[in-house]
């Protein structure tokens, strides 16, 4: 079932996976391969601005992307995306990996000499630690991602420098998985004593990365300089400096002012397209592992019953909504199915259009009263009173939750339901969240990446960590599991087809949009290869600076 | 005299326990606590059990009477913890931002008085005339006008017309004064403008009132020149209650400095305790609005000594 020799040479790529079924194959890897057009130069210092301080340096229990940009120079994974090509792994700390005949079994060989900032060296047993760091956090730890590695049943090192995992079924996409930008390998010897009083890796970072924190100051500053002892090719800059500028706009003026050279995470259409008349800068909007989805309780009557989750989904304009809300909220794509905007997943117009109210997404031609009419006559079939209150509680500070919120509010209305938006700040809002403690929600859900096993296993499995609405059922769960083991693309294809048809007839979750994060830069600035995911090519060792 | 400041000291530390027990409960009532934000639940769902965890290590698990008491001990030993979200102990935290602040009120405030004072003497000693119309119109501007626009507004025509915009790196007040004072002029600026509209309107209106007293038309018919009976006799006793209005409103001043300084990204007190606040930081909560209390109620007692020294019938004989 798995060739063990059949791409030796080849680097793994998202395409092979879905052309050959290669992802778990034995594989020697390529390096990364920058394409550049000019020769880049060496020195300087890149300043870097995106919305504010990380709450704190421990990847392994963050979720955002602020403490993952800080992170990522500084740390190192298992393999890495190539900096040039989103779609292909390249060595990382992993010089080359091994998959089993039945695909259960993959041996990691790690390079030889790798040292931490602190001098140690890099051993098996970091790499076995992390991975079971993520997997089972330590007492007083959280680990978000823990879902992902869900699938490992043990970790263990054989001599200093080979991993060996195994796995509780085959997985096309575990290399992917494992080395999720988030998924860094600490150094034990560090992070064990902190993680064991509770406290983990949140006030330092120790890392194998290109660059070494060197200064963080709460409000001003995080900088860190080029790692000499990098075990890859040295970085071109000599220093990044990050900046916790908050607002969009100062954020752009900053860098119409020359005081940055880059700055990240701009929801907002018309700080960009500001930015775009400005002859030396580069804009760009770029989609990323990110869907704004309509949740309901399932545990909470009316939303327990499918034709009223369908009748709300019928209520939207989805076509309305993108554009609308898409400016404000960076919800500019929208996709036909569960995968991302323009997946090889993606279903035919025709299928789409079975589900309701999804025939109002742009180009397809749906006629909204008559979904609207339909919802009416569902509600009253379910037996839901007209003028049903529905209270959206909905995140204040971010666009995607409350300007979706405050849409989908107005969009219920035409239905007959009494929908109100009740605008909290994050803390009020997921207490009540974790809690279950709403009706119907807006929300905005930013993914580990975009492979099948990220996208269906966290987003939409009852397990995946994202279930907010609190739905169970096993055979949307093991139609994942079943795809996720399938070696055979053509097979995956159909069983992922089926995912997405069984899931979408649920309403468990409705989808309304995907947002794409907006990034802008100076000219200046060149070896970075804007990726269709947030996280991805933050390593920054390929930047250079052109002036 | 003495006693009379002990007495308002008495006053202001009953203020201040209060003050700190109202914060200390209402961060606790609040929905969402530290350990849900520490968790970062916004990734997903966290389980009870680590909630609970994450709980009882920072000591959340306790009776909140039992948690008051020790954080109130630790106060009273000048101690005000460790912020959960820096790692850092609180007083250190507010020591390296508090400079900013008080610096941009400083200057706030010099701005407001230094020129909304004289142009609220030339309003009323010009009455009715376009030029009061025109300080009129704009102080009513400067009261309208948000601080946050009029910085959005600031950072985006400087930027526009001079491709200037806010510095990434604030230079302490102590180590280069000039340049200290270049910077921070713009979010001084920007949060000055509003206590500058309200001062020079209190200025006219007292102005207004004085200029037509007995003493005032005496001093005229003594020969006086008009600047001296103007500026002297009348502004020296009309300012008192612009001396009331400038102590609130500098005290005031460092809780609308929240907004500016996150504007501007100019790492102060405001942008510490909004961060704290949303982020559930307890001990940084906490301690900061303790400490803007504090400056509220040494604040009022300045100004009413203040009073004595301005008007002799206000002093308080053996009090």
């Amino acid at each position: 079932m798995y060739p063990r020799d059949a791409f030796k040479t080849r680097a793994v790529t998202r395409r092979t996976m879905l052309a050959t079924g290669a992802s778990a194959l034995a594989l020697s890897l390529s390096a990364p391969s920058m394409a550049l057009a000019q020769t880049p130069k060496r020195g300087g210092t890149l300043r870097i601005s995106n919305g504010g301080d990380p709450p704190d340096f421990d990847l392994h229990q963050s979720a955002t992307y602020l403490t993952q940009f800080v992170g990522a120079p500084c740390y190192s994974t298992l393999l890495r995306i190539d900096p040039s090509d989103y779609n292909k792994l390249v060595p990382d700390l992993a010089e080359k990996y091994d998959v089993s005949a039945d695909g259960k079994t993959v041996t990691f060989k790690l390079r030889s000499g790798v040292l931490f900032h602190n001098g140690m060296t890099l051993t098996a047993e970091d790499v076995v630690y992390s991975l079971d760091r993520i997997r089972k956090p330590p007492a007083g730890l959280v680990s978000p991602r823990k879902g992902l590695l869900g699938n490992i049943t043990n970790v263990k090192a054989v001599g200093d420098l080979t991993v060996v995992i195994t796995l509780a079924q085959a997985q096309l996409d575990f290399p992917f998985l494992v080395s999720n930008p988030y998924n860094v390998i600490l150094c034990k010897k560090v992070a064990e004593p902190l993680d064991a009083q509770g406290q983990g890796m949140k006030r330092q970072i120790v890392g194998t990365g290109p660059f070494k924190l060197t200064q963080a100051v709460d409000g001003q500053i995080y900088e860190m300089e080029r790692f000499d002892k990098y075990f890859g090719k040295a970085a071109y800059l000599d220093k990044l400096q990050f900046f916790p500028i908050k607002g969009e706009i100062e954020r752009s003026a900053a860098l119409q002012g020359k005081r940055i050279d880059a700055c990240f995470f701009f929801p907002n259409e018309s700080v960009l397209s500001t930015l775009r008349k400005v002859p030396d800068i580069t804009e760009l909007r770029r989609p990323t592992p990110t869907f704004i989805n309509l949740i309901p309780n399932v545990k909470m009557k009316p939303f327990d019953d499918p034709r009223v989750r369908e009748a709300i989904s019928l209520a939207i304009d989805r076509d309305a909504f993108i554009k609308t809300v898409g400016p404000l909220a960076g919800a500019a794509f929208h996709s036909k199915g569960l995968m991302l905007p323009g997946s090889p997943y993606s279903l035919s117009d025709t299928e789409v259009k079975q589900f309701g109210g999804y025939d109002t997404l742009p180009g397809m031609g749906g006629n909204v009263a008559a979904n609207r009419q339909k919802a009416m006559t569902l509600l009253e079939q379910a037996g839901v009173p007209k003028g049903f209150k529905v209270v959206m509680i909905a995140r204040g500070d971010v666009p995607a939750f409350r300007d979706s919120s405050i849409n989908i509010a107005a969009q219920l209305k035409t239905i007959g339901l009494d929908a109100s938006v009740d605008i909290r700040d994050a803390g009020a809002f997921y207490a009540a969240e974790n809690k279950g403690d709403f009706q119907l929600i807006a929300h905005s859900v930013a993914l580990s990446g975009s492979l099948p096993d990220q996208i269906l296993g966290e987003g939409y499995t009852s397990f995946g960590g994202r279930n907010y609405g609190q739905w169970k059922d096993d055979s949307i769960d093991d139609r994942f599991r079943a795809q996720s083991a399938e070696p055979d693309p053509d097979k995956r294809k159909k069983l992922i087809h089926d995912f997405q048809i069984a899931f979408l007839k649920t309403y468990f979750q409705i989808n309304l949009a995907w947002v794409g994060y907006g990034a802008a830069h100076s000219k200046s600035v060149k070896g970075w290869n804007a990726m269709p995911d947030l996280y991805a090519n933050m390593q920054m060792d390929t930047v250079w600076l052109d002036s | 005299m003495l006693a009379y400041i002990a007495q308002r000291l008495m006053t202001g530390f009953v203020t201040l326990f209060a003050v700190a027990a109202i914060v200390f409960l209402v961060m606790r009532v609040i929905p969402g606590d530290a350990a849900v934000m520490m968790t970062g639940a916004g990734a997903g769902v966290v389980s009870d059990e680590e909630l609970a965890q994450v709980r009882k290590k920072l000591g959340l698990d306790r009776a909140i009477p039992i948690q008051f008491a020790d954080w109130a001990g630790d106060v009273a030993r000048l101690d005000l913890g460790t912020s959960l979200r820096t790692g850092n102990p609180v007083i250190n935290d507010v020591a390296r931002r508090f400079p900013y602040t008080l610096q941009i009120v400083i200057m706030a405030m010099v701005l407001a008085v230094g020129i909304g004072v004289p142009i609220g003497v030339i309003a009323a000693r010009f009455m009715g005339t376009g030029l009061d119309r025109a300080i009129q119109a704009f102080s009513i501007a400067g009261l309208a006008a948000p601080s946050f626009w009029v910085g959005l507004l600031l950072i985006l025509g400087l930027v526009k017309y001079f491709n200037w915009s806010a510095p990434l790196f604030w230079e302490p007040f102590w180590i280069s004064p000039l340049k200290s004072m270049s910077q921070l002029i713009w979010p001084a600026v920007a949060v000055g403008l509003r206590q500058l509209a309200l001062i020079a309107r209190m200025t006219r209106s007292i102005m207004l009132e004085v200029l037509g007293e007995d003493y005032i038309r005496t001093a005229r018919a003594k020969g006086l020149s008009e600047w001296t009976v103007v500026f002297h006799h009348g502004l020296r006793n009309g300012l008192l209650p612009v001396v009331t209005l400038v102590g609130f409103e500098f005290a005031a001043l460092f809780g609308g400095l929240i907004i500016t300084e996150t504007v501007f990204s100019v790492p102060g007190l405001g942008q510490y305790v909004v961060t704290s606040i949303l982020a559930r930081d307890y001990p940084a909560a906490q301690g900061i609005v303790l400490i803007l209390a504090s400056i509220v109620v040494l604040g009022n007692l300045a100004i009413d000594l203040l009073y004595g020294w301005l008007d002799p019938r206000t002093r308080l004989q053996g009090a």
